[in-house]
C-alpha cells in the first residue's frame, strides 16, 4: 500500500507530514505573538523538523539489483534488476529504465531501457564515461501501470 | 590613475568608451530603482534554490539548488567578470534583503577597526573551499540550500548590526573573489573628468545627500564601501551598486574601459584601500585566489585521489576532514610560502630591489592575479558551458513538482556545449591569464628595478609559468567527481 500525504504539492510521508504542520502551526501561533523574529525561527524550525528529505513512499514491488563488473570502472556496466510481490514472486511484464547520472551536477546523464531476460528480472547496459560518484535510478512501470522508482548510488567509478 | 583632461601629455589619448552614454543605457543606468529591479528576479531565485534544495530531490542533477548553484551562477559569474565588471554584485540579493531589513532596523554600531581589513574574508573564503570539497557541496542540494540561507542570515546579523556596507567590504567571501576578479575587467566605475571634482563643493559621492531638517533622512547614498570617486582606483572594493552615480550633481561618473588588469600594475595611494604594496591581507587574500583556484580544480581530478591516498599513508590519518586540512595547508600555506619567497629573494639579489623580502613578495603577488583568474575561468566556464541547457529539465522538473506543467515533461538529454569546443576555450583561458600575469609581472619589474628589470621578472615570470603548467597538467585529467575519500 503506498501511504502518501501532499502538502503544498511536495510528497511528503505520513510522519513527516504530521511534523510539518505542527511546525507551522507553531509558526503561525508565534508569528502572531512576536512579530517577525518569531517569523524567521518558525521557517527555520520547520526546514529543520522533517521537511528536509521527504520520505518515499512504501513498496510493495521489492526491487534488488546487482551491477558488474564490481568495482566499477569507466566503460560499460551491466546492471540487472530483480522484482519481486510481497509474496518473494517475481514481477514480470515490468518495463525498467535506467538513469545514469554524475554526482555533480550538468554532467551528461545516460539512459537505457532494461530488457526481461527471464520472468521478474531485467538487464540493461550502461556506459559509465566519467570517473567519479555516480547515482542510477531504477524507473520501474508495473503491468499495471503503477511506478516506482529504487535509486542506487555507484560510488567511486575510476578509470581503468 | 590620470584622467585626459588633466594630464596634457596624455590629452591625445582616445577617451575611453562609457558604457553609461551607450544610447538607452545612460537612462538605464540612472534609475534609481534599476537594481532592486536587477535584485528581484535573483531574490526570486534565491528562494526557489533555497526550497528546491530543503524539499526538492536530493539528486545534484535534478535540483535547483545545485544546478544554479555550481553550473550556472559561477560559471556566469566568471564570464561577467571577464566581460565587463562586478554586476553580480549590483544585482546581488542579499542586499535587497538587507536593504528591506534597514527599514525596520537601524545599525548603531561601527564595523570594529581591528576588524577594517580583508583577514575575516580571506578565512571565510577559505573555508567555503573547504566545505565545498569536505562536505561535497556539488553533490548536496540540502547542504548548498543551507549554504545560500546561512548567507541571507549573515548578511541581516552583519548589516544589521554594523553600518555602512559592512558584509561587503569585510566579509562576503564571494564579493572578495568578485573585486579580486574585477582587476582584470575591462570596465570600471570612475570619474570622467577629475577638474569637476576639483570644483565639486558637495563631495555627494562619498557623503550623499540628506534632506534639510533636524533628522537628517538620507535621500541618496554615497559609497557605502568609503571609495572616494576623484581618488578611487580600480575595482577593488567596488560593487558597481552605482550609488557614486545617482549621487553626483554633475553628471561626472561613468562606466568607463580601460586595459583589463592596469589597476594591478601600479601602485597608487587608493581611497579606502591604501597602496596595494603595504596590504598584507589583500596580498593574501589574491594567494588565496590565485593558489585555491588550482586546487579547487586539483579537487576534481583523479590525480588527488592518488595524493591522498599517498599522504593518508604516511600521516596515518583515515578521515576526510584533517586529510583536506592537510591539502590546504600544503597548497594555499607551504606551497605559496615557499614559491613567493624564493622569487622574493632572489628578486633581491638579482634585481637589486631595496624593499624588503615581505613587502617585495607582497607586492609581485598581485601578478598572479591574471594566472588565477583565468584558472577560475577554465574551470567554471566548463562546467556552465558544458551543463549550460541542464536549467531548463530542471526548471521544468521543479515547476511539475510544484503543479505547474506550463514548461512540459523534463527534457534530461538537454545538455550543453559539446566539450570539444569547450576545451580550446578552456586553454585560451589559461593562455590568457599566463599572458596577463607575465605582463603585470614585467610593468611592476620595471618601475622597482628599472635597470636591471628583466632579473626582476625572472623569477616571478617563472613562478607563473610552475603554476601555469600545472594548471594545463590539471586541464588534461581525467575527471574524477567523487565525494568519497580514499575510494580508491
Amino acid at each position: 500500500m503506498i501511504r502518501e500525504i501532499r502538502l503544498f504539492s511536495w510528497p511528503l510521508g505520513v510522519e513527516g507530514s504530521e511534523r510539518c504542520v505542527s511546525a507551522i502551526a507553531l509558526g503561525i501561533a508565534r508569528t502572531r505573538r512576536s512579530g517577525i523574529f518569531a517569523e524567521f525561527a518558525c521557517v527555520a524550525v520547520l526546514l529543520a523538523s522533517g521537511c528536509s528529505k521527504p520520505i518515499a513512499p512504501s513498496a510493495d514491488v521489492a526491487i534488488e539489483y546487482g551491477i558488474s563488473p564490481e568495482p566499477v570502472r569507466v566503460g560499460p556496466a551491466v546492471l540487472t534488476v530483480k522484482l519481486r510481490d510481497a509474496a518473494g514472486a517475481p514481477v514480470a511484464g515490468a518495463r525498467v529504465s535506467l538513469e545514469a547520472d554524475m554526482s555533480h551536477p550538468g554532467m551528461a546523464p545516460v539512459f537505457r531501457n532494461a530488457r526481461e531476460i527471464a520472468p521478474g528480472q531485467y538487464q540493461g547496459a550502461l556506459e559509465f564515461a566519467m570517473a567519479g560518484d555516480w547515482v542510477v535510478m531504477i524507473h520501474v512501470t508495473l503491468p499495471d501501470g503503477r511506478t516506482q522508482e529504487r535509486e542506487v548510488s555507484v560510488p567511486g567509478v575510476t578509470t581503468n | 590613475m590620470s584622467n585626459p583632461t588633466h594630464n596634457p601629455s596624455v590629452a591625445a589619448e582616445p577617451l575611453p568608451f562609457d558604457l553609461m552614454k551607450v544610447p538607452g543605457l545612460r537612462r538605464l543606468f540612472h534609475w534609481r530603482h534599476l537594481r532592486t529591479v536587477l535584485q528581484i528576479p535573483l531574490l526570486i531565485v534565491s528562494v526557489a534554490m533555497i526550497l528546491d534544495g530543503l524539499l526538492g530531490p536530493s539528486l545534484a542533477p535534478k535540483n535547483l539548488a545545485t544546478t544554479l548553484s555550481w553550473v550556472h551562477f559561477r560559471g556566469a559569474l566568471v564570464l561577467v567578470l571577464l566581460c565587463a565588471g562586478n554586476f553580480f554584485c549590483l544585482a546581488c540579493p542579499f542586499m535587497l534583503v538587507r536593504n528591506v531589513a534597514r527599514r525596520i532596523f537601524h545599525p548603531r554600531l561601527n564595523w570594529p577597526q581591528k576588524l577594517r581589513n580583508k583577514w575575516l574574508s580571506v578565512g571565510l573564503f577559505t573555508l567555503i573551499l573547504f566545505c565545498y570539497e569536505e562536505f561535497n557541496l556539488w553533490s548536496s542540494p540540502w547542504w548548498t540550500a543551507w549554504l545560500i540561507a546561512g548567507y541571507f542570515s549573515a548578511v541581516l546579523v552583519v548589516d544589521g548590526l554594523f553600518k555602512h556596507a559592512s558584509f561587503c567590504k569585510f566579509v562576503c567571501p564571494i564579493g572578495q573573489f568578485n573585486f579580486v576578479a574585477s582587476t582584470i575587467s575591462p570596465l570600471e566605475v570612475k570619474v570622467r573628468d577629475l577638474e569637476v571634482c576639483d570644483s565639486c563643493g558637495t563631495k555627494d559621492c562619498i557623503r550623499g545627500r540628506r534632506a534639510p531638517g533636524p533628522e537628517l533622512v538620507v535621500l541618496q547614498r554615497g559609497c557605502e564601501l568609503a571609495l572616494f570617486q576623484p581618488l578611487k582606483v580600480g575595482n577593488m572594493d567596488c560593487t558597481f551598486c552605482l550609488d557614486c552615480v545617482h549621487a553626483c550633481p554633475h553628471d561626472n561618473i561613468g562606466i568607463l574601459s580601460r586595459l583589463p588588469a592596469s589597476e594591478l600594475m601600479v601602485d597608487p595611494r587608493r581611497s579606502g584601500i591604501g597602496r596595494f604594496s603595504q596590504r598584507k591581507d589583500l596580498a593574501a587574500l589574491a594567494i588565496v585566489f590565485s593558489f585555491g583556484a588550482l586546487l579547487n580544480a586539483f579537487g576534481m581530478v583523479s590525480p588527488v585521489y592518488a595524493l591522498e591516498s599517498w599522504l593518508a599513508g604516511i600521516l596515518h590519518v583515515n578521515s576526510k576532514a584533517p586529510m583536506l586540512g592537510v591539502l590546504f595547508a600544503l597548497f594555499l600555506v607551504l606551497e605559496p610560502a615557499v614559491l613567493l619567497g624564493m622569487a622574493a629573494w632572489l628578486t633581491q639579489i638579482w634585481g637589486g630591489s631595496r624593499r624588503a623580502l615581505v613587502p617585495l613578495a607582497v607586492r609581485y603577488t598581485y601578478g598572479l592575479v591574471p594566472l588565477g583568474f583565468g584558472m577560475w575561468l577554465a574551470h567554471y566556464s566548463f562546467h556552465f558551458l558544458t551543463g549550460l541547457y541542464t536549467v531548463v529539465p530542471v526548471t521544468q522538473s521543479a515547476a511539475a513538482r510544484l503543479g505547474w506543467n506550463v514548461f512540459g515533461s523534463p527534457r534530461w538529454t538537454l545538455l550543453g556545449i559539446p566539450m570539444r569546443y569547450v576545451q580550446p576555450l578552456e586553454i585560451g583561458f589559461l593562455v590568457l591569464g599566463f599572458a596577463g600575469s607575465l605582463l603585470v609581472i614585467h610593468q611592476l619589474a620595471e618601475s622597482d628595478c628599472a635597470e636591471r628589470p628583466l632579473r626582476a621578472f625572472a623569477p616571478w615570470a617563472a613562478v607563473a609559468l610552475l603554476l601555469w603548467v600545472a594548471a594545463m597538467w590539471m586541464m588534461f585529467q581525467p575527471m574524477d567527481m567523487r565525494g568519497t575519500f580514499l575510494a580508491g
